[in-house]
């Protein structure tokens, strides 16, 4: 019998290259743009925590969640609630408890406590999801997040309803939403070495065989539900702190489709296809964006018509999914498998 | 209900008012093989089924070592130590081979480390060490076949039920079966049931064989006393008889 090196040593290379994509992305995003850049940058940064979350449910289940976006909307509205100005709470949410009314708390803590009530929702809601398969599962996430998209545009005033929620501190430089970034990273990959995370990826493969190797399904579905929930919640309650504003429809199906989008391109049961996702789609909607605006190439000005990027993103992923059906890291996970790290088999071992 | 084995007690399953079983008692005993024959649809698998927790029974109920065990889940059940097989294979066929052992030794609540190490001293007991870093969709057939096994062997449960092992495999991949299931009993100490459709196998290692056919226990006793029985040869292998004649 031959020592192989612990789970944790073997899988390490996968989150640090991420980490180290993510901060080669930061770089070159800085070095192109020369407008308002640290807004595009904290979008993707707040992309790949959004992504990361939903991998950490999706891609180890096999269940694809189309509720996830509703944990964004709480975190984010979590976190407004505690750290909008009490005098403005008391004008615009006058419906709120009154310890809430009298919260001013520092932005770090709003986004704590936003992941945490979300995950608090999912461990409740998931008591009862998670004790459905396949489609019927997909179907019921899509409900839940029906439901509170509905709530929240219409709780007057707790939510605001449709309108606009504002006050929120803005937070303009990148750290945080980097550090965020990488927090959600090693905690997904904590999440998939870890023993639930491979009972999960077994039952995703065979939930029959699973069940007969002892794996309490539904139990570990829950876990992961409830992790992924904490960290799409702590993307939403960034996203709120990015632009200041919250409204229900900023978390509902455009977001929704275009953080799925991104999961589906890189590889949905991988960490490595989540980040490459959001990083790939990011820049390619960047350059639209660049063409939309005009380019100059070569004296003359070259620009496509306005609208043209969302068709465009659309052909990019239809042409990404016939040419690669198991996204741009066909699912397996990115190791370096030189010094110092111990050679792994290939693939699938996150 | 007996000390030291796994018992169906006058278990009945019946499927929209078809029984696929009735009144089925068969006991298990540990250190033991024993046989259950029949022909296809006799309701074999619906009681492997039964007895590991994944099909309720209408009727009746499955006892380990003089305990009832009350309609627990199919996790529950491989917690106890009654282990299966599947016949069509069902590894988890993205994960390396390790991985698909170190699942059950998850699922019982090992460590992650700890489950590998058991894993890789099981691939070990089996001979099978250098598939461990394979991914299990890309094995053959009867390399498949024996990872299966060696994953319901994990952390030695205490019965361990084999739904038609041979299925496919060559005589001497037979013989090597039927050494693999002797050494199971001899050194694991499992009481083994085996499904199987090879006759000659299962009167060569069968302490005690059942035949069940439509659902119900026609005959059961020693391989001798099956070889002989008219009954069996009647019902189990009905126009067959002169082609497996030899064997019986």
């Amino acid at each position: 019998m031959t020592h192989r090196p612990s789970i944790f040593l073997r899988s390490l290379s996968t989150p640090l290259i991420l980490i180290l994509v993510l901060v080669a992305f930061l770089a070159l995003a800085t070095f192109m743009n020369s407008g308002p850049f640290n807004q595009v940058v904290i979008d993707g940064l707040v992309k790949v925590t959004l992504v990361v979350g939903l991998y950490v449910f999706i891609g180890n289940s096999g269940v694809l969640s189309f509720g996830h976006i509703g944990f964004t909307c709480l975190g984010a509205y979590a976190t407004a609630w505690l750290t909008i100005p009490p005098l403005m709470k008391k004008m615009a949410l006058p419906g709120l408890p009154e310890f809430i009314l009298e919260a001013k708390l520092p932005y770090g803590l709003g986004i704590g406590f936003g992941a945490l009530f979300a995950g608090a929702f999912a461990l409740v809601v998931g008591k009862i999801l998670m004790r459905l398969s396949g489609i019927a599962a997909s179907i019921a996430t899509f409900a839940m997040l029906a439901v509170i998209n509905t709530v929240y545009s219409n709780w007057e005033r707790v939510t605001g309803a449709t309108s606009s929620v504002v006050g929120i501190p803005i937070v303009r430089v990148v750290w945080p939403y980097c550090l965020a970034a990488v927090v959600s990273i090693v905690i997904a990959h904590l999440y998939a070495i870890s023993r639930s995370g491979l009972a999960l990826r077994a039952a995703r493969d065979e939930a029959i065989a699973a069940s007969a190797s002892g794996v309490d399904i539904g139990r570990e579905r829950l876990i992961a539900f409830v992790i992924s929930a904490v960290i799409t919640g702590m993307g939403g309650a960034l996203s709120a702190h990015s632009v200041g504003v919250v409204t229900p429809d900023t978390f509902y199906l455009n977001l929704t489709f275009i953080c799925l989008s991104m999961l589906v391109v890189g590889g949905m049961n991988s960490l490595s296809g989540a980040v490459m996702g959001v990083v790939v789609l990011s820049v390619i909607i960047q350059v639209l964006r660049q063409f939309e605006k005009g380019v100059s190439l070569g004296g003359t000005v070259v620009s496509i018509p306005n609208g043209l990027q969302e068709i465009a993103i659309g052909i990019v992923m239809v042409v990404i999914l016939i040419a690669r059906p198991t996204g741009l890291t066909r699912n397996q996970e990115i190791v370096w498998q030189g010094w110092p790290f111990k050679r792994v088999s290939a693939a699938t071992e996150p | 209900m007996i000390a030291n084995a796994l018992t169906s007690v006058d278990i009945s399953v019946s499927f929209e008012g078809l029984k696929a079983l009735s009144a089925v008692n068969i006991a298990i005993t540990r250190g033991a093989v024993t046989g259950l024959i029949g022909p296809n649809g006799a309701g074999k698998t619906t009681l492997v089924n039964v007895l590991t927790g994944f099909q309720t029974a209408t009727q009746g109920h499955v006892a380990m070592d003089r305990v009832v065990l009350d309609s627990a889940p199919a996790h529950r059940i491989r917690h106890l130590g009654i282990a299966r097989t599947f016949q069509s294979g069902r590894l988890f066929s993205d994960l390396p081979v390790l991985d698909n052992l170190a699942v059950t030794g998850v699922g019982l609540g090992l460590s992650r480390g700890d489950s590998e190490a058991r894993a890789a001293a099981m691939l070990d007991w089996m001979g099978i060490s250098p598939l461990a870093d394979r991914i299990a969709g890309s094995l053959p057939y009867t390399d498949e076949r024996r990872v299966a096994i060696a994953r319901a062997l994990m952390l030695e449960p205490k019965y361990l039920l084999l739904d038609e092992p041979a299925a496919g495999m060559s005589a001497a991949e037979g013989d090597d079966l039927v050494a693999l299931i002797r050494r199971i009993v001899a050194e694991i100490g499992c009481g083994v049931l085996l499904i199987e459709h090879n006759i000659g196998m299962v009167l060569r290692i069968c302490d005690h064989i059942y035949v069940l056919d439509s659902g119900e226990i026609i005959e059961d006793g020693t391989p001798a006393s099956i070889r002989t029985s008219e009954k069996v040869r009647h019902a189990y292998m009905g126009t067959q008889a002169d082609a497996e004649g030899e064997i019986l």
